[in-house]
């Protein structure tokens, strides 16, 4: 099953319906090592629910996903969605991608070092220990070396999601997934976020960020994806895209968009 | 109030015996009603109906009925069946319903798992579907998740609600002393007080011992809330 490919991840036409509503008709997408791709379009377009699909978050109707290669085995449900065949394969290739959520989604009961530590130790089998130290190294890499001990709920909403980052690094990810990783953070704080972000794209880190800030897609991602009603509107490059749009669509997105 | 008597030592060792007895029944109670309420929880959160229904209905029956009905339907009932009379001289572990105690912890120990069960059900269903997702896209299985995320989180939550059940159940305790040959703090009082015709200092003296019980389990429980709880307290400086 697994090949030599130079892809990271490849998610190929996933279709997703709610009911009477296709919320993605047929999108595809494939990330090479380094790659840092944003999808951005209006709210509705399908853009999380892409993201969720990857990890199968949101069980989509067909499509493949393939993660380094391996491709997550699906058979039809009973109401029609895929399914993971086995799903301690789906575990394990979810182990691989990592992903931080709009809302943070720590682990309110446990202190920042648990949460960074819970899947290296408890998922992945890592011993305690080295565990431990990939947790400082990535809370040093996060700006928060030395709140180990604090709980996420003693913490502003950007030092949340800096630690939601760090929790996703320790388990050495091959693709992070972002949903939307400053929307719920207020104005000032949306800075610190991104700018850790913008360190792990250069750090050659493969990511996948559904975004609304036109500012990261354009200066730190190397491709960009826009979804218009569950379709891929125009992609490419993002000077270009974000520059010289094609489409009435994007360039009316971009200009309601831009600041 | 002749309160002598009550510090004569015959009468002290009458309490002492009594406390032993209420405590044991409380505690054993609560630790076997605690096993089963984790299982009986679990299953209350399950999505197959087999498996929920008989537990909710079973819930529902002990938290819609007194304490004191189901001691008796134990007691009197269960332990006079002829079936089960036929058994208990030598069938295990039928054979442990000729005993008073055994009667009341099993009834005691039936109806706080059921309520504890609910309690933990309810916690459990409340837990944060954020954090549950980020243990699923991290790669947590369903039993994974359970044991290491939402049960965690749950009983915690619910301790400050299983401090009043653990309160509720010492003074629900006071019912074993309506079981023949069971005596409990609540019996020895009653003795006390049919031995010399003293009520007041007979029960005032019993209250006062379970005054002393209730305040220890309270703080235990604050303890208990302010180490597991410390992340929904406010911030220190």
């Amino acid at each position: 099953m697994t090949s030599n490919t130079p892809y990271k991840l490849q998610a190929l036409d996933i279709h997703k319906r709610y009911g009477q509503n296709e919320v993605l008709k047929g999108v595809s997408l494939n990330a090479c090592a380094g790659d840092v791709i944003s999808i951005i379009g209006s709210s509705g377009s399908g853009k999380s629910t892409f993201l969720r699909c990857i990890n199968l978050l949101e069980q989509p109707q067909q499509g493949r996903i393939l993660v380094a290669g391996e491709e997550l085995q699906l058979r039809p449900g009973p109401g029609g969605a895929l399914q993971a065949t086995d799903q301690r394969q789906l575990q394990r290739l979810r182990s691989r991608l990592a992903m931080v959520f709009q809302h943070f989604n720590l682990w309110a009961h446990m202190t920042v070092l648990q949460n960074i530590i819970e899947v290296p130790v408890h998922v992945l089998g890592l011993p305690r220990d080295e565990a431990v130290a990939r947790a400082r190294k990535y809370l040093q890499l996060v700006g928060l070396e030395g709140r180990e001990d604090t709980y996420p709920g003693h913490m502003s909403g950007g030092q949340q999601q800096r630690v939601a980052i760090a929790r996703a690094l320790a388990v050495e990810p091959e693709v992070m997934l972002f949903d939307e990783p400053t929307s719920a953070l207020d104005p000032e704080l949306v800075g610190e976020v991104l700018r850790v972000m913008q360190v792990l794209a250069q750090q050659g880190r493969t990511m996948l960020v559904v975004t609304h800030e036109m500012g990261f897609a354009r200066e730190v991602s190397n491709h960009v994806i826009f979804l218009h009603q569950g379709l891929i509107e125009e992609q490419g490059h993002p000077r270009e895209v974000l520059s010289n749009p094609r489409s009435e669509r994007l360039a009316r997105f971009l200009s309601g968009n831009l600041k | 109030m002749n309160w002598s008597v009550i510090f004569e030592p015959d009468t002290l060792a009458l309490y002492t015996q009594g406390l032993v007895v209420t405590l044991q029944l409380t505690l054993l109670s609560l630790a076997v009603g605690a096993v089963l309420a984790l299982l009986m929880a679990l299953a209350l959160v399950s999505r197959s109906a087999p498996i929920r229904l008989p537990v909710a209905a079973f819930t529902y029956f002990m938290r819609g009925t007194p304490l004191l009905i189901q001691v008796y339907l134990i007691y009197y009932g269960f332990a006079q069946l002829e079936w089960v009379q036929a058994r208990w001289d030598t069938v295990w572990p039928w054979t442990h319903f000729k005993e008073p105690f055994f009667c009341a912890l099993l009834s005691f120990s039936l109806n706080t798992a059921a309520y504890t069960a609910e309690m933990l059900a309810g916690a459990i269903r409340e837990t944060h579907k954020g954090e549950v997702e980020a243990a699923r896209a991290m790669g947590m299985g369903r039993w994974q998740l359970m044991r290491r995320i939402v049960l965690p989180s749950a009983i915690r939550r619910m301790l400050p609600a299983y401090g009043n059940e653990v309160v509720m159940m010492l003074h629900s305790s006071s019912l074993a002393s309506t079981v023949p040959a069971l005596l409990d703090l609540t019996g020895a009082a009653s003795r006390v007080y049919s031995d010399f015709y003293l009520p007041f200092e007979a029960y005032l003296f019993a209250a006062a011992i379970y005054l002393c019980i209730t305040f220890s389990l309270i703080g235990g429980c604050r303890l208990l809330e302010r180490r597991y709880l410390g992340y929904l307290a406010p911030r220190k400086a």
